[in-house]
Order: C-alpha cells, then structure tokens, then sequence
C-alpha cells in the first residue's frame, strides 16, 4: 500500500491575467442593477452617514435612493434648469447643490423646499461642497469665480477670482476648516485658504481639469484631466508625484476607496481603473456600457454606483459573506466525535505516536495502481476531468507512455470512445504545453486504428479535423521559424553594434543571448 | 410683428424676417431684413419705393416692425387690424412706420419723407424689442421687451406714458383688443390687460414655448348677448417652434384657460394674416406662412370648442421650373401673405428677402394643395447672400462624422442631424449667457449613437484603435483591431502606429501567440509587420533582448515540435487518403456533409481557445458546457449508427465485461482483468 507513488501532475503556469487579491475584492460585486434616470448623470454622492443613501443628479433633478431601493425615495425637483453636483454635508442632514442657473440651493434631506439659496454666482454652478466646519459651503462657477458660503445668515463670506477658466470641480479638506481646492479649465488646481483672499497653492495639471480628489489626510491631491490622473503632494508644495496614463479619453471621476487604499478613475472611454495608492499601478479594472461621468464607493466599498452619459445608473453591491460562516456553523453531530484527540494538546510527559496519515488516492490512481490501465484513461477522459483539468488527462497518458502501456490502454476501444480520445486530441494538441505527449499519442492511436479505418463516419470525420488542425499548427510553426530568423536578425544586428564582435558567429549567438533573459520570463510565468 | 419673436434666432432662414404690409389697401409692403436695411416696396409693381439704413442698424437690428393705422381708411375696413386701419387725428401720422430693434429703442421711420421721423428711447425699454402695437383710436404705440416690461408710448410727445412689468419673463408678443380697451400680452402666460387701469382681466394658459404672434379673430361675439366689448371673443397665438396655432375664447366667467380649439401647420408659423368674418356665416379665413416657406389657408367658423386640431383647407407652396432634366424644382419659400380686400385673392411675397417678388394670386381654386410655378433666376441675386451662404453648415451625409471641438482629448464623433444642437452650442458660447456643459454636449452625443449595436467602437482608424486599445488595455478594442485579416490593413496599421505603442503592441502579441493556431497565425502576421517595418527602431533599443527574450523563448518552444508534428501529419494524410478512397468506393456519405461538420468543430475549438488564453480559467465554463452537450449528443448519435459497425461488437464485449466488474465492486484488486488488458 505505501508503495504506491501517486501519478505527480504536471501543473503549468496559468495563462492570461494573474489572479491577485485585488481582482478577487472587485469581482466580488453582484450583477449591476440599472436604473435609468433623466439625463447624463453627472454626480453620484453617498451619505457618510447611515443607512447610507445616496444622492443623484441628472438633468434637473435630485434622486436619493436608499442603498438596496431601485426606486428613489426622495426626489428633489424644484430646479428650473440643470442641477449640478448634489453633495452630502458631513452628518447626512444637509444636501447642496449647483444649478445652471448660477444658484447655490441648500437642502434638508427630511424637506422639500431649499433651506437657503445663495445667489452671487452669474453663472452654471458646477461644483459645490461644505467644508470641515459644517457651517460654510464652497462654490466653484463657470464665472470663473470661487466663493464661500455662510450657511446660517446665507451669506456670501468671500470671492476668489484667481481662476481665469471655468471651475469645474472642487473638494473641500476634510480637517481644516478653511483649507478647500478648485480645479478649472484654466489647467490649474488651486487650493484656497478661507484666511486669506488668494490662493495659496497652484498646480499646473496641463489639462482641463475635470476632477479633484483630496486624500483624507489633506496631504496627497488627486487631479484628472485629459487623459491624465495625477497626483500631487500638497506638504511639499505641489510636487508632482505621479502622472497616469492609464485611459485613452478624458477622465472624468475620481473616486476613493473606504481604506483609502485605492484610486478609482472613471473615464469617458468606458472604464473605471482601480489604482493601487501605494505602487499607483492599476490593479484592477471595470467595464461599463457606455462613457462615464460620475462614481462613488459607500462605506466599506459595499457598493459601486456609477453614473453614465446615457442617464443609466449602474449599482453594484457586494455579494455577502454570511453565506460562508453559516456553512462553517453547520456541523454534523459526529463531527465532535471525529475531532475527538485531534485537538488533544501535548501535555508535558506524554509522548505522541503519529499514525501514518491515509493517503487518499485519486480515482484514476487507484485503477493505475491495481494496473486497471484502461479504466484509468477512462476516468480522465470523462467530460469533467477533461474540461477543467487537461493537465491530470496529460499527465495519465504521459504517465502510459513512461510504462509502455499507452498503445494497451489505447487498444480494444469501441468507436464512442476513440471519439473521445480523439476529441481530446484535438482539443489539445495545439496546447505547447501538451503537445509532445499529445503528438506521441496520436501517432500510437493512428497506428492501432489504421486498420479499421473507414468503417465509422463518425471517428472518420475526427480524424480528418485532426488532420486540418495539425496542417493549421505546422502552417503557423512554418510563419514562427520565419518570424524567429526575423529575430535572430535583429538581435545580431544589437550584438554588432553593441559588443562589434566579429560576424562568424552570428548564428549562435541569438541563442545565447535569449537564454540569459529568458530566465526573467520563466519566473514571471511560473509565479 | 407676427414675425417678430422669431426673426432674428436664426439669420438665414428663408423666412422670418420682420415684415408688413401697409394698411391703406397694401399698396406697401415693408421687410427690415437682417442686415439692417428697411425697405418699402410697392405691391402692385413689385418695385423698390424706400430703403432706409438705420444708423445703429448693425448693433440694433429691427426685430420688429408695425405700421401706423391708415387714415383715410375709416370706417369700412375694420376687419384689417392687423394694419391699424382705422383713423386717427393726427393727418400726418399715415405713414409712419415703428421699428423695435434689438437694443430697446423704437424708430419711427416716415414713408411720406423718407427718413426718420423720431426716436423713442428715454425711459422704454432695456432688451430687445419684441413686438411693437399701434392703437387704433389714440396716438399711443404698445411695446413689449425682453426686459418683462410693456411700454405705452405717446408719439406726439415721443415719452413714455406708463410703464409696467408684463410678465416674470419676457413679454414676447402683443395685441390690442377690437375696441381699444384691451390688451393681450403674451409672456410666460397670455394676459388681458384692462388698459385703463393696468390690470390683468385674464390669464390663458399660452404656449410652451414663447408666442410669437397674438390676433384677435371676431370683432363681435356670435352669441347674441349683450356686448361688453370683450366676453366672447376669439383669439389666435402661434409660438415658436409650435406647430399648433391655438383659438382661445375669452369667457365671463375666469374659469376656462385652455384653448378651444387649434390649428395644425407644417411648421412654425412667422407671419398670419386673416379676415375676420362680418356676419355668423361668413368663416374666418386665415392665412399662415410657415418656416418652411408653405401658406396654408384655413377657412373656419367659429363656434366653441373642437377637440381635434383642424389641417388647412389649402397649401400653396412655389417652385422653380426645372429647367431641362437635370435640375429638379427647387421651392421658393413664401415670406408673407396677406389677404386683399376682396377677400378672395392673396398677396403673396416670396423669393429672398433680399428682394422679394410680390404678386397677387386669387383663390378660386377648390384644391387642397396649390403648386405655383415661378422663376425668380433672373432676379437679381446679391453677392452679399452668396456671401453669408458660405456660412452656412455644409450639407453632410449621413455618414459623415463631425468631431466636436472643445472636448479635449474625446474623438468620439457624432452625427450631423443632431438638430441644430453643436450650432445652439456655439451660438449659446459666443452669447456666454449659459453655455452646454461637456455632460451636455455628450449626453448630445450619445443620443445620436443609441440603437446602433456597435456603437463602442466608433473609430474606425485602426491605428487610433488600436493606441488607445493598448493604453487603456481594452480588450474589445483589441481583438477588433488584432484580429483583422486584411494583410495589407495590418500593414498600413503598424506603419502608422506610434513608436511608443510598438513595445506595447509586441507584449500583447507574446500574449496573444500562445493561443489556438486559427487565430495565432493572425498574430504572426501582426509580428511580422511590427519586426519588418519598425526594424530600424527596434534595432536602436538598448534593452531589445529583454523586451522581446520571452516572446522569442515562447516561439522557440512552440517550434520544438515541428518535426513531430510534420512526422504525425505524414500519417494522417495517409489515414485520410485511405478514407476517402474506401469512401469513394462506398458513397456512404457526401461530402457536402462533411465539410460542414469540419468546420462547425474548428469554430467552438477556436472559441474555447481563446478563451482559455485569455481569461482566467473559471469564466470559460459556460462554452465548455455547451461543448459537452454537443459531445453528448454527438455520442447520441453514435449510439444510433453504432450497429453497423465491425469492429464494435468485439468491444462492446470488452465494455460490458469492464462495466460487470464495475457492479462488483472496483475496491479489490482483480487479476484477470490486468491481464486482460496486458
């Protein structure tokens, strides 16, 4: 019994995008729910407080949806043109926003009429925001004009005209009370101190700026603009950190995630990236139906909402865990008796004796090692076995191959199963990772089945797509060998300059060389 | 006056400019076109009487013009109200001409002396003149503006006599009841003002969008009732961009302020001329010129309400011979109409408003749809028009695409027929009242790209496709571009790609190369382009080896097996040589048939490898289902034609005696069996 050695299964690097922890946190979101709204929806903000809602603007109204409501429970509708960037004060009990028509309106989440207007602004205001305090509000218009709000006596406190371009985004600093950012079309962010009338800081971002984000330290600020986000560190007065270009069209959102730890872009070529903070490469990305212009992340990133050109609002949340702790909770009677002296800790005198573990065997290791050969091919041949793990089926066959029974287990099969093999066969072989077990088994099964060729249409007609796939393979071999004395080329001609060898060696060197770097790729492909 | 809200919105349209005819008879007809010039011509002869140039006539259009009422034309024609014909004291006023103009200010232009009479300025309004109205008994001229306001003028002091706020937005169209007493104003809502004391007497509900012209129909109610001079009367509004001119009915009681019934035209009305019926079977005839250069006639009686708007009676369009085949009739838009006094024929102008061609048609045709035939080519064509028509937006095709300017960094094109919406967008900039913001400008767009399926991708430059595929990893963009079969389209694609995409694009095909040979052969193609056209470029990387070590390690272990592969070939082209040939012999199955199922096999194998290549392995369950079913079923088949088959009952043996040994337990070890199969 112990001497039976397990067939090892060749397990090989896994194509495509590797799985990370971040593609498992983003894919882990429901189907998108799709709500559809007015017009382009041009923000989306969520309540800091519970339960959560969230605000929504589009053409000239006001949604406020509860987290799981696809209805909105409360609509604010009393603008007489297009409002803009309806914003959460801290507590979730105040509600501002722009309008078109260059009124700032202030709103209680439990009231229908605004609380407060504030009138000043000549044109659209497009972005507004309270600041630390709770008490005042930022406006950015497309007058060019910053102002600051006083809530109680509706007062207009101060008037930045620093800007020389629309403003089109702001963000107020979440500690200091004073502290609050613009950014215009002017191509700059500038960041205002309530304390003097100037601004006090002014970052050239190159771009019409669309969005500004503050991290919640206040230290980092966020820009997007163009196709352009960039980061900059405040404390050392505006030096650029990092400038990605990760989308193809103007970038239009920006988004936090609940940690902090991640960057959200959302852009008008359809995607929304998520940046790793710390590396600022892009860990994860989104895709959506048509441009974006708004997104937001609730608390704990429960819940993605995004708002799109098209007036749809895609809301995703995230699928619960709870499903996983009640399986763990649910535990047969027996299992107290099965963990019985499992869980018995090493007193100080005792002794533990080990008892061999029991090797639990495979199914087709268990037939290999009762040498039921062809039961064993059988098994792995199984649709299953087949789809989701070839490597086991190749790593059986090769395993055949190695005691010479291949061309038995392969023998005395009726004409369902050759089609089996054969569809395996063809499935398979053009896999580089397969193809010298699979070339090998293919040539045993023409030669066993040679002589009853043409009786079965059926294994007739696989063996004559076989035949047309490995005329496809060695075509593109034939292109890659002329494709590989291209390269050969090219790296001589690098050799040459570099190094000015003389040229009678010129045909091994392309081999030398590509073994050195090549090392980097395989760790890369088996990591 | 009728013309006036809509005049100047739009500087070309053929019709729209402010126009009029003269009360005494319409021996004038008077049109202030949109480069500042009033002129005056004579109906009856189709020549120039006056032309005038205002001298603030580039800052201060003329957006409105009215004539003073005639004053020898007492009594009998009280039905042209529209031309204020009834007498007035002041002999000189006959033919004084009031021009509003886009800056406030009204002109008051003499005909009789060629030239200005007074200006009106001091006190009136702020905005834009919208409609201007003489009274017909007193020597006072109503104006509305675009700043709210209604002015009473005086013209024999040329001061302002009261002055009053006529609406919360701006007054845009005016009318003086029959009897003097009264005055409609449309804003926001229509309003009867009682004009001695300045009062609302009645609101209407109005238009959604402003009125450009307000006419009272009946001078005396129908109903024989005692006449207050107001109750029971008719009038008529038609708005901007509204295609429905709506009758209302001023009651006693202030409850109705809907519309009793409507009238249902082409397209926007811009200028109305009536009749108005002198007895209760005499209809109502009314004349309206649309945009689009049509009149259309109604003749109605007037009797309540009538739930369905009525269509006209008659349309009289114009049009040019087509000279020979080659030039099909083009139509000539028709300026204004107005009814003679006869009532039975038509004034109509028509041509530019440059210089309009006036000509009197008479309506004793029962068609419903009149086509007259006219040539205006020999008509002096100013070169002033030519000019300005160069301005006009380019007559494109369906398929052309326009990129709008402003959004920086978006090639998104769109449609030409979003309706005027980049024009409104550039005309609201260059005004920097309220100008589209970019979700605007692109919920614009995406309006236009609805219903199309493949609307993702709109660019069909595959360089632009396939940069911006590779920057922001898109992978539909991607496989559009990568996986074209086109040789010499990859060709032109890699030789205009930028330089800093081909590292980018050489990563994506290392991808891309490991996959089915079907669609890695594509791949080599693309590899082959990048490696022969950007050689001189790659050449000059100091770090080549590295970029491309595990591409070249990759095709060198694909290639390892070619000799096999070849070797294994060999066979099957024997195997299939040797199908065929016993087929032939047999002519069991055509071969029509077989080729079918080849290539339905290839397609899902091409399919699943992509996927596999490409996404993670999870998500490719569902293709690999389906193939299981259609194995299954292929295994169904089978079963079907298994019988006949030689060799099949030897192992079917086989299978029974495995499946035996399968009831009996498949823990114990079974000799028999291994030797069996040794």
């Amino acid at each position: 019994m112990a001497g039976y050695k397990p067939v090892s299964i060749q397990t090989y690097p896994v194509l495509g995008e590797k799985i990370t922890q971040d593609t498992l946190y983003w894919n882990n979101y429901k189907t998108p729910v799709q709500i559809k709204e007015f017009g382009a929806v041009s923000k989306v903000d969520f309540s800091p407080q519970p339960p959560y809602n969230y605000a929504v603007t589009a053409s000239s109204r006001i949604h406020i949806y509860g987290r799981y409501s696809q209805e909105p429970i409360k609509t604010f509708s009393r603008f007489k043109d297009t409002a803009y960037c309806a914003t959460f004060r801290q507590d979730g009990q105040l509600l501002v926003a722009g309008s078109e028509d260059g009124v700032v309106q202030l709103f209680d989440i439990s009231g229908r009429a605004p609380l407060r207007q504030f009138e000043g602004h000549t044109k659209a205001v497009h972005t507004v925001d309270f600041t630390a305090d709770k008490y005042h509000v930022v406006s950015g218009a497309d007058d060019y004009t910053v102002k600051l709000w006083d809530i109680p006596n509706s007062k207009e406190i101060l008037t930045f005209k620093d800007h020389s371009d629309y403003v089109r985004c702001g963000c107020a600093s979440k500690l200091n009370p004073d502290l609050f950012v613009t950014g215009s079309y002017d191509h700059t962010v500038k960041m205002f101190d309530a304390r003097t009338n100037k601004n006090v800081l002014c970052v050239e971002h190159g771009q019409p700026v669309e969005s500004v984000l503050l991290f919640p330290s206040g230290g980092l600020l966020v820009s997007s603009g163009g196709r352009y986000v960039k980061v900059w560190d405040m404390l050392k007065g505006g030096q650029l950190l990092v400038s990605l270009k990760n989308h193809h069209k103007t970038v239009t959102c920006l988004c936090l995630s609940s940690s902090g730890q991640r960057l959200l872009s959302g852009s008008l070529d359809r995607k929304v990236k998520v940046y790793s903070t710390t590396s600022y490469k892009v860990v994860h990305s989104f895709d959506y139906a048509t441009s974006i212009l708004s997104l937001a992340l609730s608390h704990e990133d429960e819940t993605i909402v995004v708002g799109m050109t098209n007036g749809i609002l895609s809301v995703k949340h995230r699928k619960s865990e709870a499903k996983k702790e009640s399986l763990s909770r649910k535990r047969r009677p027996a299992y107290r008796t099965f963990i019985k002296g499992k869980i018995y800790t090493k007193q100080r005198d005792d002794i533990m004796i080990n008892r061999p573990a029991k090797k639990h065997l495979e199914w087709y290791d268990r037939d290999l090692k009762s040498f039921r050969i062809s039961k064993a091919l059988d098994r792995v041949l199984e649709p299953n076995c087949v789809i989701k793990t070839p490597e086991v089926t190749v790593s059986i066959i090769k395993e055949l191959n190695r005691r010479g029974v291949l061309a038995n287990a392969l023998a005395g099969r009726d004409e369902k199963e050759i089609t089996r093999v054969l569809n395996f066969l063809i499935r398979n072989l053009s896999q580089p990772r397969f193809a010298p077990v699979l070339i090998n088994a293919a040539e045993i099964v023409i030669d066993i089945y040679l002589p009853v060729i043409g009786q079965s249409p059926v294994v007739d007609k696989k063996f004559i797509v076989l035949q047309g796939l490995v005329e496809k393979e060695i075509d593109y071999q034939r292109e890659l060998l002329e494709t590989l004395g291209m390269m050969d080329m090219l790296f001589a001609t690098i050799r040459n300059d570099s190094t000015s060898l003389s040229e009678h060696v010129p045909a091994e060197l392309p081999e030398k060389k590509t073994e050195s770097p090549c090392q980097p790729g395989d760790t890369d492909k088996n990591s | 006056m009728a013309a006036g809200g809509g005049g100047s919105c739009d500087p070309l349209a053929p019709a729209g400019v402010p126009c009029a005819f003269s009360p005494d008879g319409q021996a004038y007809f008077a049109l202030a076109s949109n480069d500042g010039h009033l002129r005056v011509w004579e109906a009856a002869n189709n020549r120039l009487h006056q032309e005038y140039v205002p001298s603030a006539h580039l800052s201060g259009t003329c957006t409105c013009l009215a004539w003073a009422p005639a004053r020898l034309q007492a009594k009998e024609s009280h039905q042209r109200k529209k031309r204020k014909s009834e007498v007035i004291g002041t002999s000189d006023q006959v033919d004084l001409l009031a021009l509003g103009t886009a800056v406030g200010s009204i002109l008051l232009y003499s005909t009789v002396k060629g030239e200005l009479h007074s200006k009106l300025i001091s006190g009136g309004h702020e905005n834009r003149v919208n409609c201007i109205q003489w009274h017909q008994d007193n020597d006072c001229i109503y104006s509305c503006s675009d700043d709210k306001y209604i002015v009473e003028w005086s013209t024999q002091t040329c001061k302002v006599k009261c002055k009053w706020k006529g609406d919360n937005s701006s007054v845009s169209s005016l009318c003086i009841s029959p009897d003097g007493k009264m005055l409609l104003s449309a804003g926001r809502t229509i309003k009867l003002w009682v004009l001695e004391t300045k009062e609302v007497y009645r609101h209407f509900t109005g238009h959604s969008t402003p009125i450009s012209s307000l006419r009272f129909i009946t001078i005396r109610p129908n109903e024989s009732q005692p006449f207050d001079g107001i109750t029971g009367l008719y009038f008529l509004s038609g708005a901007v961009h509204d295609r429905l001119l709506n009758v209302w009915q001023v009651r006693s009681e202030n409850k109705e302020k809907s519309a009793v019934m409507s009238f249902t035209v082409t397209d926007e009305p811009v200028y109305i001329d009536l009749t108005l019926s002198e007895n209760k079977e005499e209809p109502v005839k009314l004349a309206v010129v649309c945009r689009d250069g049509q009149v259309h006639l109604f003749e109605h009686i007037l009797n309540g309400h009538c739930k369905k708007p009525l269509t006209s009676n008659c349309t009289i369009q114009i049009a040019t011979p087509g000279k020979g085949k080659k030039s099909t009739p083009k139509p000539i838009p028709i300026l204004a109409a107005g009814f003679c006094l006869d009532k039975t024929s038509l004034l109509l102008v028509y041509g530019n408003w440059f210089q309009p061609t006036i000509e009197r048609v008479a309506l004793n045709s029962k068609d419903t749809h009149i086509c007259l035939e006219r040539d205006i080519s020999n008509c002096w064509a100013p070169t002033v028009e030519t000019a300005i028509t160069k301005v006009r937006t380019p007559v494109m095709s369906s398929e052309a695409k326009v990129l709008v300017p402003g959004i920086p960094g978006h090639h998104a094109p769109i449609k030409p027929p979003p309706l005027l919406q980049p024009k409104e967008v550039e005309s609201k900039r260059k005004l920097g009242g309220n100008e589209a913001s970019i979700e605007e400008r692109l919920g614009a767009m995406d309006l236009d790209r609805k219903g199309r399926k493949d609307d993702l991708l709109q660019t069909t430059s595959f360089p632009v496709l396939l940069t911006q595929g590779l920057e922001s990893n898109d992978f539909e963009m991607l496989n559009k571009v990568l996986q074209t079969r086109n040789i010499n389209l990859i060709k032109k694609t890699v030789l205009r790609m930028p330089l800093h995409a081909v590292i980018p694009l050489l990563q994506e095909l290392t991808k891309r190369l490991q996959g089915h040979p079907n669609s890695a052969v594509l791949m080599v193609q693309w590899l082959k382009c990048v490696l022969t056209i950007h050689a001189s470029y790659l050449s000059t990387l100091p770090d080549l080896v590295h970029q491309l070590g595990t591409l070249y390690q990759l095709m060198e272990s694909r290639v390892k097996t070619f000799q096999k592969l070849s070797h294994l070939h060999g066979k099957l082209i024997l195997l299939i040589t040797q199908v065929t040939a016993s087929e032939k012999t047999k002519k069991v199955l055509s071969p029509g048939q077989k080729a079918k199922l080849v290539y339905e096999e290839e397609s899902s194998e091409e399919e699943s490898d992509d996927e596999i290549a490409e996404k993670d392995s999870d998500d490719n369950w569902d293709e690999d289902e389906e193939e299981k079913d259609s194995e299954k079923d292929e295994g169904v088949d089978e079963d079907n034609e298994d019988e006949d088959t030689d060799d099949k009952e030897e192992n079917g043996e086989d299978r029974d005696v495995s499946s035996e040994k399968e009831l009996n337990g498949d823990s114990d070890l079974d000799p028999e069996n291994e030797s069996e199969e040794e």
